[in-house]
């Protein structure tokens, strides 16, 4: 319900207006007052409404989805098998594989039978979606908490597999792996949220054909 | 009589100190701006970013001169002129401290002390609107000429109770000269008031600080430039140091409208209470006496800033309708109060 125009019948003082206008000051003073005093406290991140930006970065959550990652499993071998899923799921197409398969001696460098030969993300189409890191059956493509992606050619915005592992290896020593996914329940969901909805669902039908009977 | 030597050194101290005042009042003004909204504003340049005027001087100097093809060539290059010479001429009768004696020679703090200064203000103050119609004709722009228009009916408009409330203060003072002004506001008041202005004509003030911000073009009475309405107004087609012209005009302006309303109704130089000169030396008098003059003139100047972020702007209609029906009538009484005042004190 919008609620009706109530037209307010102002006073002398307001429509003299100065009296009004010193309560304006008052309160811009106020603003200007504790922005004033905040400049001056000690530390990064004085003010509260800016972020200055290079000295003074904000915290970013574990789950942020930012550049990407390829992951080594707890034996330091490739977990990536080169499936290709990540590319399906991309909505961007911008993640190229091609697999290979791992030769004898090889066992200690990857995880599965095969591996990804190639691997390379246009950074540029990318959107961060985050559906590769879904559609991944192996766990072995992640995104990370880099954000800072600017570079000077186009060209240095193609991330290859070296690119990739590095990334990886950069976010371990900084601490800043995401903590692994809980597991998905495979069941089907608890049979105590279906009898609620059916009798309101079928309440409701039952009360449209009554609409429509009465029309 | 002093000598030309002493006279060209104070045109060009004031010329230089109007400049530098403007140019930290584009930085203040920012900053100021900032803050209020709960921003930072341009903090990058110099400590507190002090160095921003210099930056942007730079960057207006440095840019291309653009001149639209189908603009008075002329015209569009006389505007900002005009805009800024009145703005930096109007200063030469404004005190801006007492006296200092070097040497034994008594130096008068104030360019030119004309009997009739408070002509010269207002005539030097209407002028102003040349350079605003002018360039706003020349630019060949619907905008330009609107906001010129603007400026026109408003700085004419405003013009009537700004001159009446200055006359009631002539009235009051017994003189045009504005030095003799300030001299007439030493001691008390009633007893235990300053003998400031501003007790003597509260309603006065009150017009003329209105009809001051109103010939500054200044927000609530951004007209001519309302950027929500008209891009920039007059200065829509102007760029690099024309633009930097008209910019610098506004805020010389500004600091020759806050030195008047500290002159006729602040006291000028004088402290409540306190007579400076029977204790400090003459040197150091006259750099007291310009000091606290400034710091009075830069509580009006935060002022201007600080009105600017706080009122919205009026509409046209009403712009026009309080400086006819509300501002000349009230400075019409005023002016008639203070005259059976000094009718019947005298």
């Amino acid at each position: 319900m919008a609620r009706p125009v109530v037209k307010k019948e102002f006073s002398l003082s307001d429509r003299v207006y100065l009296i009004e206008i010193i309560k304006g000051l008052g309160l811009t003073w106020k603003h200007f007052l504790f922005n004033f005093r905040a400049c001056f406290r000690p530390g990064p991140h004085t003010v509260p409404t800016c972020w200055q930006y290079p000295e003074d970065l904000r915290e970013i959550a574990p789950i942020f989805r930012g550049a990407h990652m390829l992951l080594l499993d707890e034996k330091g071998r490739e977990k990536c098998v080169g499936c290709g899923m990540c590319a399906r799921a991309c909505p961007a197409k911008c993640i190229t594989v091609k697999r290979g398969k791992v030769q004898e001696g090889e066992e200690g460098k990857y995880a599965g039978k095969t591996y990804c030969a190639e691997f390379k993300i246009d950074m540029l189409r990318c959107i961060f979606c985050g559906f590769c890191e879904e559609a991944c059956p192996k766990g072995a493509i992640v995104l990370g908490q880099e954000y800072e992606l600017a570079e000077y050619t186009p060209e240095k915005c193609l991330y290859d597999k070296a690119r990739l592992l590095a990334n990886y290896e950069k976010a371990k020593s900084e601490g800043k792996l995401k903590p692994a996914r809980k597991p998905v329940p495979v069941e089907a969901p608890p049979p105590k949220a279906a009898p609620k909805s059916k009798p309101k669902a079928a309440a409701k039908k039952v009360k449209e054909k009554e609409g429509t009977k009465q029309a | 009589m002093e000598g030309w030597g002493i006279i060209i050194i104070k045109i060009v101290f004031i010329w230089t100190w109007t400049l530098l005042i403007a140019t930290l009042m584009t930085w203040i003004e920012r900053r100021g701006a900032g803050l209020i909204q709960d921003r930072l504003g341009p903090n990058r340049a110099g400590p507190f970013g002090i160095f921003q005027p210099l930056a942007d001087g730079i960057k207006l100097f440095t840019k291309e001169d653009i001149v639209p093809e189908k603009a008075h060539k002329i015209l569009f290059a006389l505007g900002p002129i005009l805009f800024a010479l009145p703005a930096f001429s109007a200063y030469a009768v404004v005190p801006f401290g007492d006296k200092i004696v070097l040497g034994g020679k008594e130096i008068i703090l104030q360019v030119a002390d004309v009997s009739v200064g408070f002509l010269y203000i207002v005539a030097i103050g209407s002028m102003s609107v040349y350079g605003i119609v002018l360039g706003g004709w020349g630019s060949n722009n619907k905008y330009s000429i609107l906001g010129g228009l603007r400026s026109t009916a408003q700085l004419i408009s405003y013009e009537v109770p700004w001159g009446l409330a200055l006359l009631a203060a002539v009235l009051l003072y017994g003189t045009f000269s504005l030095r003799d002004m300030a001299f007439a506001q030493q001691g008390v008041f009633l007893g235990f008031l300053p003998n400031w202005g501003i007790f003597k004509q509260p309603l006065g003030f009150i017009l003329f600080m209105v009809a001051a911000y109103a010939e500054a073009n200044r927000v609530p009475f951004d007209l001519p430039e309302a950027e929500s309405e008209i891009v920039a107004g007059y200065h829509t087609e102007y760029g690099s140091m024309r633009l930097g012209l008209y910019l610098f005009g506004e805020y010389v302006n500004i600091y020759t409208l806050s030195a008047l309303i500290v002159t006729l109704y602040f006291g000028a130089w004088n402290l409540p209470y306190v007579d400076m000169s029977k204790f400090l030396g003459p040197v150091a008098y006259g750099l007291a006496s310009f000091l606290v003059f400034f710091l009075k003139v830069a509580f009006f100047l935060w002022l201007f800033v600080w009105v600017r972020w706080t009122v919205p702007r009026f509409r046209y209609d009403q712009v026009m309708g309080l400086g006819w029906k509300s501002l000349i009538p009230l400075a019409l009484i005023n002016l008639f109060i203070t005259a059976l005042f000094v009718q019947f004190t005298a």
